[in-house]
């Protein structure tokens, strides 16, 4: 038996010295009386791909949720704490969330593509957000957006038909270019491959080592090989904690914490 | 004068019989009992000697469809009533399908949850349990004794029911709502749209087939509907066809009611006409909701 303080005090190198694009200092959330994150201060690299891994209901979801405050959405939701993006506190009175979220784009654990033609799907973002001055500005965002994607050579040809009518894992690349075309700075990727089947998924992973030259990513992952595979940094959360976080390496060959140990190598979760 | 050449000319026309006569004809009234009083013996002999000439025949009353309102079934017509019930229905439309839609939106993805939605919302559910007559009294008593509108006029009606098909407007369109998958709002506010963006862009497409067929079931019922247009007096005898919302008019299950309640014998078919042609505007609605369902149905 181990000290519950000990348990979900946080071990590996959660501040990091430089390079840093997102700091997060006493962050605790709440549904209603229910406190799902306590206390989590960690730190996210600029251009690097950061895995969040845990068993479920340990609040990664959660957390990821709060970089770009949807979590607001929800009732009963409180957050506290300071998240700093680029030194500005997001949970700050003046930060309005929805221009926030225009910053940051979000891939989903189902892929969400709108009930609108390809086209519209990608084009939704800049309209709204005014970044094309006419039709041919709003085409090569698309089309730029969707080559990022790596979806363009795929659907060129038929980019009037519905997004709902591609495979699973055509539609979640074509999420992702919906969240690249507002050029976001930081992409939040929620399981974005559960749905998916094993080529999809590898192919989502090459798009992402390919992303992170240009963007800030946070993943969360239920495959210990995919935040293996793709991240630079890994985080392990247990019952609303940060139990450890470093280097994905140091973290699946040596881990400091007894806890991601036993779930690395499936022992636990 | 259109054709001032006419005069002094003979000209042949047709003109419509009495509807004793078409009773007579189609054998509704006896003709051989001396003191039936409706039809005397030398009418009758009139209406022979006709018969044998030619010159009377059985023809389609067209009239039915044209003319107002009248004490002679020969010339009475449905056509007053059906303005009267479009201009009613217009109204109707015009008012409670934005204020439906608006509320809905509102209760299902903007309003906070607590006691005052909660009121609202088990008051919405009770308006559609009201009995239709009580909206009725709810018109006379508001709409013509307070605010001082005309009687018998479609925007009173319009406006009564209004009151009667919001509650069966807003339910149908919170369903629809409800039934639209809550990743296309987190989608949208994903790519940073706002809560508005998201509702007018992608969630009120989506649910607007359930809403126009929400709306139209509604109207179908609004126009079917007869008891609270009696109590704000659109149950008047008006053989003018209205020419707006303000005019004098009555309805089509009015006409029905007004009709069925008539002695003489003739507006016994003009009643079976006006039900049939009352149960027709039904069918074709209802036909129209299921038309815009299906075009606009999408899948997601």
């Amino acid at each position: 038996m181990r000290a519950p303080e000990e348990s979900l005090k946080t071990v590996g190198t959660p501040i990091l010295e430089k390079n840093v694009k997102i700091s997060c200092r006493d962050v605790n959330v709440y549904y209603g009386t229910k406190q799902a994150i306590k206390d989590l201060s960690v730190d996210i690299g600029e251009r690097e791909v950061t895995a969040f891994i845990g068993p479920s209901g340990c609040g990664k979801s959660t957390f990821l949720r709060c970089f770009n405050r949807m979590n607001d959405t929800i009732k009963d939701c409180k957050v506290t704490g300071e998240i700093i993006i680029d030194d500005e506190n997001i949970y700050d009175k003046k930060i309005d969330a929805v221009l926030l979220r225009a910053r940051i784009g979000m891939v989903f654990q189902k892929p969400n593509p709108f009930p609108k033609s390809i086209y519209q799907n990608v084009a939704y973002g800049p309209r709204i957000h005014g970044l094309a001055r006419n039709k041919a500005e709003l085409d090569d965002i698309v089309i730029g957006s969707l080559e990022k994607a790596g979806l363009f050579n795929e659907v060129k040809d038929q980019l009037e038909h519905p997004g709902t009518s591609l495979s699973g894992g055509q539609q979640q690349r074509l999420c992702i270019a919906r969240a690249i075309s507002v050029q976001p700075e930081l992409i939040l990727m929620d399981e974005p491959c559960s749905a998916l089947d094993p080529i999809a998924t590898g192919k989502i992973e090459e798009l992402i080592n390919e992303l992170r030259k240009n963007y800030t990513i946070i993943i969360v992952t239920h495959s210990m090989q995919q935040a293996a595979r793709v991240s630079q940094r890994t985080a392990f959360f247990h019952l609303g904690g940060l139990i450890e976080v470093g280097d994905t390496k140091k973290i699946f060959v040596n881990p400091e914490h007894r806890l991601t140990q036993d779930y690395i190598t499936g022992r636990y979760g | 004068m259109a054709h001032p050449d006419l005069i002094g000319t003979e000209q042949r026309i047709w003109v419509p019989a009495d509807d004793d006569v078409d009773m007579l004809v189609k054998g509704h009234i006896q003709a051989d009992s001396e003191g039936s009083g409706r039809i005397k013996p030398h009418t009758i002999h009139w209406i022979n000697t006709l018969k044998e000439r030619g010159a009377l025949e059985m023809r389609f009353n067209r009239a039915l469809f044209t003319n107002g309102d009248s004490r002679e079934p020969e010339l009475a017509g449905i056509w007053g009533a059906v303005v009267g019930s479009f201009y009613t229905l217009f109204v109707t439309l015009l008012l409670s399908f934005p204020l439906g839609v608006a509320t809905a939106v509102y209760l299902e993805e903007f309003a906070p949850q607590n006691i005052w939605t909660d009121i609202i919302e088990v008051n919405i559910n009770n308006l559609a349990a009201v009995p239709s007559i009580v909206f009725g009294l709810l018109g006379l008593a508001v709409f013509l004794n307070f605010f001082g509108l005309p009687r018998s006029a479609p925007m009173v009606g319009g406006l009564v029911l209004t009151l009667m098909t919001l509650p069966t407007i807003i339910i149908a369109s919170r369903a629809s709502l409800k039934s639209v998958p809550p990743s296309i709002r987190e989608g949208a506010l994903g790519v940073g749209a706002s809560r508005m963006q998201a509702v007018t862009d992608h969630v009120l497409p989506l649910a607007m087939p359930g809403m126009l067929t929400g709306t139209i079931i509604g109207m179908a019922r609004a126009l079917g509907e007869t008891a609270p247009l009696l109590m704000i007096g659109m149950v008047a005898f008006i053989v003018d066809i209205p020419t707006g919302i303000f005019d004098k008019a009555t309805a089509l299950p009015v006409q029905i009611y007004l009709w069925a309640d008539s002695p003489e014998r003739a507006f016994v078919e003009r009643t079976s006409a006006a039900i049939i042609i009352l149960l027709a505007f039904l069918l074709v609605m209802n036909a129209v909701a299921v038309v815009l369902r299906k075009k606009f149905e999408r899948r997601w």
